[in-house]
């Protein structure tokens, strides 16, 4: 067992965890962080989508003891207060979401993307997005909610 | 049930600290970004009794440019390279190389050194790094020495059992130009590729290194091929007489019919980008 200090969407925990659990586990069976999903546990599909530092990794291939030190962002914690971040409200205003389970890891890489590329083309968001798989809207309107989002945050800045 | 089974999980801060671990540790496994060890941890029956994550040992992270030579540590991730100004400017097919691997997040995590110590056939880096001249820094529990990317990618057993601390490319004015051939998509693993690198002077090439990936062994070197671009006009390189070279070179490896008529299609893209460049 390990001892560690996790930053967690600004929360910081003080975990004692086994030296081989994985983030995802913590995430969501220690801290009760949800919208982190399991599926394929081999880092192909992307719905395990964290950001560590800002950029999007994924949680089933990181040890949790590799995640001390680096600041966490679960889906739980892009919303601010009760409003919906404005990537979370394009994907909704675009239909950008059908069963819903790759949507948080699609909304954390595209926050990512736009955090670093604010004006993103069409084929810039397709290679940011490349890790995240989804088996419902084929992606035009997933393209198109991180293309509006991209705009209004614009707007806002 | 947990998703992996425990071991006793390590965080040195040196090189000489990860090397002490890696002789005391009965069954000991290097991570470095954890994309392809945690995998096989997942499914191994080898389990180790220690994990040693070099992710604290500063030394190994970052690019280190002078005017001979640009160094990248080992723990280095592919999306640092591939943004890197240095690596684009002086390397830019290893930018595009690194780039185009795997996917966003995985490039995220997934680091220089562990692409090329994971020895997998179908990764995408040591092929081009070859083509480029570039050596690896290996501090083994032995010995400490430099490497070309060959006889690293030859270690085994004991030999194998180290820290490859750094990739070190030096500068030596080559152009190169790098084809990786998916199935399907862009983001699947490559079923062949080719690592072409080259000094051009006017109509002629020299030092010319040809590298081809068949995915089913470790990477090839192509000599005829070479040989049949560097002593023939750029103006007048054919690419029927460049596959005839290319097959020629892999004769021996047994490739299929397919991989091998992919890698002549390839050969000759590829070498069209060359003249482009």
């Amino acid at each position: 067992m390990k001892t560690v200090t996790l930053d967690v969407n600004g929360k910081v925990f003080c975990l004692d965890v086994p030296d081989g659990e994985l983030l995802i586990e913590t995430l969501r069976d220690r801290l009760g962080l949800l919208g982190t999903k399991y599926s394929c546990l081999e880092g192909d599909c992307g719905v395990c989508t964290v950001l560590a530092d800002g950029k999007n990794v994924l949680s089933c291939l990181m040890l949790t003891v590799e995640a001390e030190g680096r600041k966490i962002m679960t889906i739980e914690g892009l919303t601010q207060g009760s409003s919906l971040h404005p990537i979370q409200q394009a994907f909704i205003d675009e239909g950008a979401v059908q069963c819903g389970f790759c949507t948080p890891g699609m909304v954390l890489a595209s926050k990512s993307l736009l955090d670093r590329c604010p004006l993103p083309t069409k084929e810039e968001i397709a290679h940011a997005l490349d890790g995240n798989l989804c088996r419902c809207t084929g992606y035009v309107r997933i393209i198109n909610a991180v293309l509006s989002a991209a705009q209004k945050m614009k707007k806002t800045s | 049930m947990p998703i992996l089974k425990d071991f006793r999980y390590h965080a040195p801060v040196s090189v000489d600290e990860a090397l002490a671990l890696l002789r005391k540790c009965e069954k000991p496994v290097v991570l470095a970004g954890g994309t392809f060890v945690l995998n096989t941890l997942k499914k191994t029956a080898a389990y180790p009794t220690d994990v040693i994550g070099l992710r604290k040992i500063a030394p190994l992270h970052g690019i280190r440019d002078t005017a001979r030579e640009t160094a990248i540590g080992s723990m280095t991730t592919l999306a640092e390279i591939a943004s890197s100004p240095v690596i684009r400017e002086h390397f830019a097919v290893l930018a595009e190389a690194a780039a185009r691997a795997a996917t966003t997040p995985l490039r995220h995590m997934a680091t220089i050194g562990g692409n090329v110590a994971s020895r997998f056939f179908w990764v995408d880096l040591p092929v081009v790094l070859m083509a480029l001249g570039a050596k690896a820094a290996w501090s083994g529990v032995k010995t400490k020495k430099t490497l070309t990317i060959e006889d690293f990618l030859a270690l085994t057993g004991q030999e194998a059992r180290g820290i490859l601390t750094e990739i070190v490319l030096p500068k030596s004015g080559l152009t190169g130009v790098y084809f990786r051939h998916t199935q399907t998509i862009e983001v699947d693993v490559p079923i062949v590729a080719i690592a072409f690198a080259a000094r051009r002077q006017a109509d002629a090439v020299k030092d010319v290194r040809c590298i081809v990936n068949t995915t089913l062994s470790r990477p090839v070197r192509l000599a005829g091929t070479a040989s049949y671009f560097e002593t023939t006009d750029i103006k007048k390189w054919k690419a029927a007489e460049a596959a005839e070279a290319l097959r020629g070179d892999l004769q021996q490896s047994k490739l299929d019919d397919y991989r091998l008529h992919c890698l002549c299609a390839d050969l000759e893209l590829l070498i069209g980008k060359f003249k482009q460049t």
